[in-house]
This record gives structure tokens, sequence and C-alpha cells, in this order.
């Protein structure tokens, strides 16, 4: 196939512009490869801890209900259904938590130690004390870190809980929770019964958690129980339909600006054929001449858009996988508040990524050549030869 | 057409121009026999290299035909024109048009690879034609390397790489100096002695022209002298 030899012959002759085009080409495939990689680890993070961080499914009252009267018999329907693995009631009200001068709001949550365990993994984020004290006799709770360090307070310290129309008590600190979110300004645990006391509230409860096997079957398990028990219940992405809009309206905003950097690479490719066309003139009435097809002249030179674009792209990937894997090494602190509880940047390297980096840089290549090898293909033989 | 002609030309007309017309070729009949040497001159403007793209396949006609080797290339498809041009014809122009990037063994290969012979078996028809040409020393060189009169002699290989019918001439000498065009003419007389092609010389040089077997004389598109010298 001669027209390869006459485009890697082009390609050789001009070895100091092409190899500009190439680095284009390879510098936008690992931006865009580590830029990728950043993104899926942040949104798997972020889907991680959304799903780490609250049940999986959630059921609250009835409409123009307050609270969950009959949460024994709704629990012993919910823990029949396939794929539920645990369920945990709570009751969860407003609070006053104070310590000497601090006075802090607080989301002041009743639990069965064990099962809000199965349901959240809530030990997995204790820093101190034992999350199953808050079921030993006496006041004892669990605070949020950030709620501690608000309060002053820590372990065996003694707050005061007050709400409306409840008496105030004395609660003894046993455990801090730190979760990443910023629950940890607000969360509180302590005994199911004892919170139901508190309010004045006895054997009602104003929800139900539940964890499942394969959390992409929750959305489904969630209808049913809404359908069957007339509850109002959600799954998690219903309850975190903002965070996951938010992932996907990113996602679109990062493409355009892929596209961008593809077509700045785009035209530095074009940029080099055009000037390889212009060179080449007589050259090209010469090889018309000598009776190479108008589809041959196109072929040799989006062979050459190919050939610059396939070395970029190779350069690019192997650029991409190392800065990816520096990154990997090197941990990046970010501020915690504004990327959703991550102290650090995720980074995934998977090989898709590669693959749609990669192809798209390819096709927008191509594209770039399509002008240039059209203008060439379309030269008119006794003009080029005589351009000379 | 009778099978010694190789070329038969009926009426043959090219007009330039939207606005202003100009008559490039005007009502051309003209019969070539295989193997003939000759030449068409004529002044600046008269038509002889138009006529030459035409015979070339390079430019469409605006009237008439010309009937190649039995076929009408002025009704041929665009494939079948390239086609054509790579087996029946061989181009040298007054530059030598080698593709710089390319040795002189690479550039005589070219029109054979075109055709899809095997590089390998291109290859030694390439060393052989720079052998005809005297430049078996010089397989190796690329066109910067080479004179003014090597490159085309490497141009003359090049273009009879393919065993062309017509080999097609475009002032091939005008940028060189009399002695070696002088040997670029009598390295052409032999080939066409040795091979039997046509050989279509366009000249404004009245001496060299005088070397062909048969002289065209254009003026203003129209043939105004057909001799046998």
């Amino acid at each position: 196939m001669f027209e390869i030899n006459i485009a890697l012959r082009h390609i050789k002759a001009r070895h100091r512009q092409t190899t500009f085009s190439v680095i284009a080409v390879a510098l936008s495939v690992a931006i865009i490869i580590v830029s990728i990689s950043m993104l899926t680890g942040f949104r798997e993070n972020i889907i991680e801890t959304t799903v780490e961080n609250q049940a999986h499914i959630t059921v609250s009252p009835k409409e123009n209900e307050d609270y969950i009267s009959l949460y024994h018999g709704l629990e012993g329907f919910i823990r029949k259904q396939e794929g539920v693995v645990a369920v945990s009631s709570y009751y969860q009200g407003d609070a006053a938590i104070q310590h000497r001068h601090n006075v802090e709001g607080a989301a002041f949550s009743g639990v069965r130690p064990m099962d809000e365990d199965l349901v959240l993994n809530v030990k997995e984020d204790l820093v101190a004390g034992e999350f199953e004290s808050i079921s030993m006799a006496g006041n004892r709770i669990i605070l949020g870190s950030k709620l501690a360090e608000k309060l002053d307070v820590g372990i065996d310290d003694t707050v005061t809980l007050s709400f409306p129309g409840s008496e105030p008590a004395d609660f003894k600190i046993t455990g801090i929770l730190r979760t990443g979110t910023s629950a940890d300004e607000t969360l509180a645990y302590a005994n199911l019964e004892r919170v139901q006391d508190f309010y004045g509230k006895s054997g009602i409860v104003t929800g139900v958690g539940i964890r499942v096997s394969d959390i992409y079957t929750a959305e489904r398990l969630a209808k049913r129980i809404d359908r069957e028990t007339g509850y109002d219940a959600e799954s998690w992405m219903e309850q975190s339909s903002e965070i996951l809009n938010l992932l996907n309206t990113q996602r679109q905003f990062v493409v355009i600006f892929y596209l961008m950097i593809f077509a700045i690479s785009g035209f530095s490719i074009a940029n080099i054929l055009t000037m390889i066309v212009m060179e080449k003139v007589g050259e090209i009435g010469m090889l018309l001449a000598m009776g190479t097809s108008r589809k041959s002249i196109l072929v040799i030179f989006l062979l050459e858009a190919g050939i610059l674009g396939i070395t970029g792209v190779t350069i690019g990937c192997v650029l991409g996988y190392v800065s990816c894997i520096l990154l990997v090494s090197y941990t990046i602190p970010v501020p915690p508040e504004m990327y959703f509880g991550l102290d650090h940047l995720p980074i995934r390297i998977a090989p898709e990524n590669f693959l749609i980096a990669g192809a798209f840089s390819m096709i927008i290549n191509i594209i770039a050549g399509i002008h240039p090898a059209r203008r060439a293909s379309k030269l008119d033989p006794v003009e080029a030869i005589h351009s000379v | 057409m009778s099978d010694k002609n190789i070329i038969q030309i009926t009426n043959l007309t090219k007009i330039y121009g939207d606005g202003v017309l100009i008559k490039a070729l005007d009502n051309i009949n003209l019969t070539i026999e295989r193997g003939e040497f000759m030449a068409i001159v004529g002044p600046s403007g008269s038509g002889k290299s138009t006529l030459l793209n035409m015979i070339g396949i390079l430019d469409t006609p605006t009237h008439g035909t010309i009937i190649l080797d039995g076929v009408d290339i002025t009704q041929a498809s665009e494939k079948k024109r390239s086609k054509m041009r790579n087996q029946k014809l061989g181009f040298i122009f007054q530059y030598h048009h080698l593709l710089p990037d390319f040795n002189a063994a690479e550039n005589v290969m070219m029109p054979l690879l075109i055709n899809g012979i095997k590089p390998a078996n291109a290859r030694a028809k390439a060393h052989k034609m720079l052998e005809e040409v005297g430049l078996s020393e010089r397989i190796s060189h690329r066109p910067r390397q080479l004179s003014g009169g090597e490159n085309q002699r490497v141009a003359i290989a090049r273009a009879l790489a393919n065993s062309p019918d017509i080999v097609i001439g475009d002032e091939l000498t005008g940028n060189l100096d009399s002695k070696t065009s002088e040997k670029i003419y009598e390295l052409l007389r032999k080939l066409n002695k040795e091979h039997n092609q046509t050989f279509i010389l366009v000249t404004h040089d009245e001496r060299m022209a005088e070397k062909t077997e048969r002289i065209i004389r254009l003026v203003d598109g129209k043939i105004t002298e057909d001799k046998t010298t």
C-alpha cells in the first residue's frame, strides 16, 4: 500500500512540526484521562459515602401522620422481604443540648444500637467509646465529633438535653462519632426507649431504616413497601437525588470542557496537515498524473492524521497512566466542606476511561484531517503541476 | 481507428474562461501512430501545453473526442482516466516533480506501486530503468543530492517504469543547459527506438524539435504545420 509509505515519509520529513502536534494530542489525552479518573473516583466515592451514611431505604409515617405506631409489625413485614439485610426503627426529634454555657441544636435519635449498626455501620465511624453503651442502664449518649467540639465535651462528660414540653435530662457521653459529613455537627444517639420516654412518645417511632444486599434493588423494594403498607418508603437514590443530579450536571459540563481540549489538539493536526498539503501541491499534481486516484490522495492525508493521532493517543495514555499512579501515591488533601465530606481527591484508574479518551481523541483527529485531505484530493492536476 | 494509430483526435476544442472566452484549442484533428517520436512546437499561448494535457488525460476538452488506444478518454470515468494515466501514459515535466522525501529508486517505483505491482518486483524494475538512463550508481540518492540533469533522467526512468504506450514531455529540457538537453534528447531517442513507445514532446526550442521525426506547429490553437523531418 503505497499510500502509507507516502504518509509516513511526509511525517518523517517534517518531524519537528509533527512532534509538536503529537505532543498536543498526547497532552490533551493525558489531561482528560487524569480528569476522568478523578471524576470517576469522586463520583464513586460520593455514592459510596452517601450510601454508607444513610439507610438504603427509609420508611416514614403515612401522609398526614407524624409517627409510625405499629412499628413492630412493620419491621416484621420488611424483614420478610427478599434482599433485606437489617432493619432499624428510630425516633428522631430536635433537642437543645447544653454543657455549661455552651448550647447547641441536636438531631436526637433513639435507636437500638445493634440494629442501627447493622443498617448504618455506625461502629466504623466511632472514634471514642462503645456504641452498645447506650443500651446499658442510665442516660447515655453518643455525640457527633463536631457537636462535641462545639460543646467542648469529651467521654464521661455530662450534657443536658431539653425540649419544650419535656423534662430536661442529663446524659453521660459514652462515645464520639465521626462520619465525615455535616451530620457530625448535630448527631446525638441514645437508646430508643429512653428517647421515646424523653419526648413522652412511648411505643411509636418516626422512621424505619433498612439495609439491603444490593443497593440498586433499593428503589424497587421501596416502591413495594410503599404500595403494600401505605407508609412512605424512599430509597437512597430518591433521598440523594440532589447529589446525583449535581453529579450528572457536572458530567455534562465536563464533557463540553473535554471537547474543547480535544478541539485544540485537533486544530494542531489540521494545522500541520494544511501546511503539508500547501507544500506538496506540485507533488500531489504529479501523483495524480501518475494515475493515483483522488481517493488514494484522500487516504494519504487521512492516514497522516491517523498516524499522528494514534502516536499522540498512545503517548497520552502512558502519560495519563503514570500521572494517575503518581497522584494516587501522593494524597492530595481537599477541604471536606467543599467536597461532600471527602478529605482527599480520590482517583480511580479504569481501562474504560483510557478507551473513551483515546477513541474520542482519534475521532476528532480524523475529523480534523478531513478538510486538508479533501482539499488535497480535489486539486486540479494541471494547476497543481504548474504551481511549482 | 487502425491498430497502428495510438491517438486519434477529432474536432478538439478547448475554451477557457467564464466572462472573456479564450479558445486555447480550435477544432484540432490529429492522428498519432504507435512508436512516433514527435514534437509539438509553437509560440507561448499557442495551445501546445493544453493539447498535451488533453492527450495526457489531465484536462477535459470543451468539444471533440480523443481516442487513446481504442478508448474515448473524453467519456471515461474518473477511475478509468486515473488507471489509463497510470498504465498508458508516462509524464516528464519541465520541473522533474520527483517526490523529495523518496530516493531515486523509490521515485521510479512509485507508478509501479500505484499500479499494484509488488514492492520487490517494482524495485527490480526501477533498478533496471535507472540503469537504462545511466543512473545505476545513484539509486539511493534523493532528488536534492542529484544534479538537474540527473533528476530529469530519474523522471524519465519513472515515466517509462510502467512501460506506457505514450510518453509525454512538456518543456522537459526547459530548465537544463544546452549540453544536458542534447544528452536528454539523445537518451529519449534511444529509448524510443528500444521500446517502440510513442514520444510526444512539447518544446519551444526549434533546434530540439528538429531532432524528432515529426513536428506539429500550433498557432492560436490551430495546427498550422504538420511536417515529417
